[in-house]
């Protein structure tokens, strides 16, 4: 298939992915909208790295997922030390820093 | 740049159009669940899907990857959280703010919709008319990618596992359990 193709459907799931940032408002799916929108942007990178034929996009694109799992790891704990003090993973009612 | 004319296959379309369905249709299904393990489940749907979509792209190293880190790790980690805090919501989408909300999914909705509409417009430009395999012999493999990784990226690969090292301190402390009457008192 030509490369637009494979950019529009990134473009699609990172916008799928930002909805999800947008309207949910548990903290789980809101994370889960996150990946969507990392692999959107792996999905890119690999689309032009095979363009371009090269394969520092791949090189990218590993980065991309080593990020990702950090976020994951750092994300998901930071939801259940919420969850522990404030027994919510609502993102409204975690609002003890609004001014 | 390879720019020589490959012809699509009916097939390779076929292939192509099953599996962006699934990643569409898995990550709707993914921010329009309830459930938060129907919705990992359905993220699970999704990533495995890219994979197959990364598999055509030539990208055989990141496709493993792919199944391995995503539909595998980050994933069993979600399900672990799911189970530990699993509340469902009253409402999907919460009622508190819903026009600020909207208003910025329509305008993210108008920008991607213009990024989209100048990929279609600019679909004949050569980088993103090309759909021909790169003329590297073993693009995207394990000892290819590897090899770049080794070489070129070698600091940027070292200060990825720092970064890691640094994720799985921080997500010890962050959830580690404080007795009473202990002395460190982190959380």
């Amino acid at each position: 298939m030509p490369t637009y193709a494979y950019i529009l459907v990134s473009l699609a799931l990172f916008f799928v992915g930002t909805a999800g940032v947008f309207l949910r408002r548990n903290a789980l799916i809101v994370l889960m909208s996150v990946e969507l929108q990392l692999a959107a942007g792996t999905l890119a990178l690999l689309a032009f790295s095979r363009a371009l034929g090269d394969q520092k996009g791949h090189v990218f694109a590993f980065f991309v997922m080593a990020l990702a799992a950090a976020e994951a790891a750092v994300g998901l704990a930071i939801v259940v030390s919420v969850f522990r003090t404030h027994r919510t993973t609502s993102l409204d009612q975690v609002n003890v820093l609004k001014g | 740049m390879n720019l020589t004319a490959h012809t699509t296959s009916v097939a390779e379309t076929i292939v192509f159009a099953v599996l962006s369905a699934g990643v569409l249709l898995g990550g709707l299904l993914t921010i329009t669940r309830r459930n938060p393990v129907s919705a990992v489940m359905s993220l699970v749907l999704t990533f495995a899907a890219l994979a197959g979509l990364f598999a055509t792209l030539s990208a055989h190293f990141l496709a493993v990857l792919q199944v391995l880190v995503y539909a595998g790790a980050i994933m069993v980690l979600f399900v672990f959280v799911v189970m530990m805090v699993n509340r469902q919501e009253p409402t999907p989408i919460a009622r508190q703010g819903l026009v600020t909300r909207a208003a910025g999914v329509l305008a993210a909705g108008y920008v991607f919709y213009r990024a989209a509409w100048l990929v279609g417009h600019e679909r004949t430009m050569p980088l993103l008319a090309t759909s021909a395999k790169p003329p590297v012999k073993d693009f995207g493999t394990v000892s290819s990618v590897g090899a770049l990784l080794f070489s070129d990226f070698l600091f940027p690969f070292e200060a990825i596992s720092l970064l890691l090292l640094v994720a799985v301190i921080g997500g010890v402390m962050l959830t580690r359990h404080v007795r009473e009457g202990s002395s460190s008192r982190v959380s």
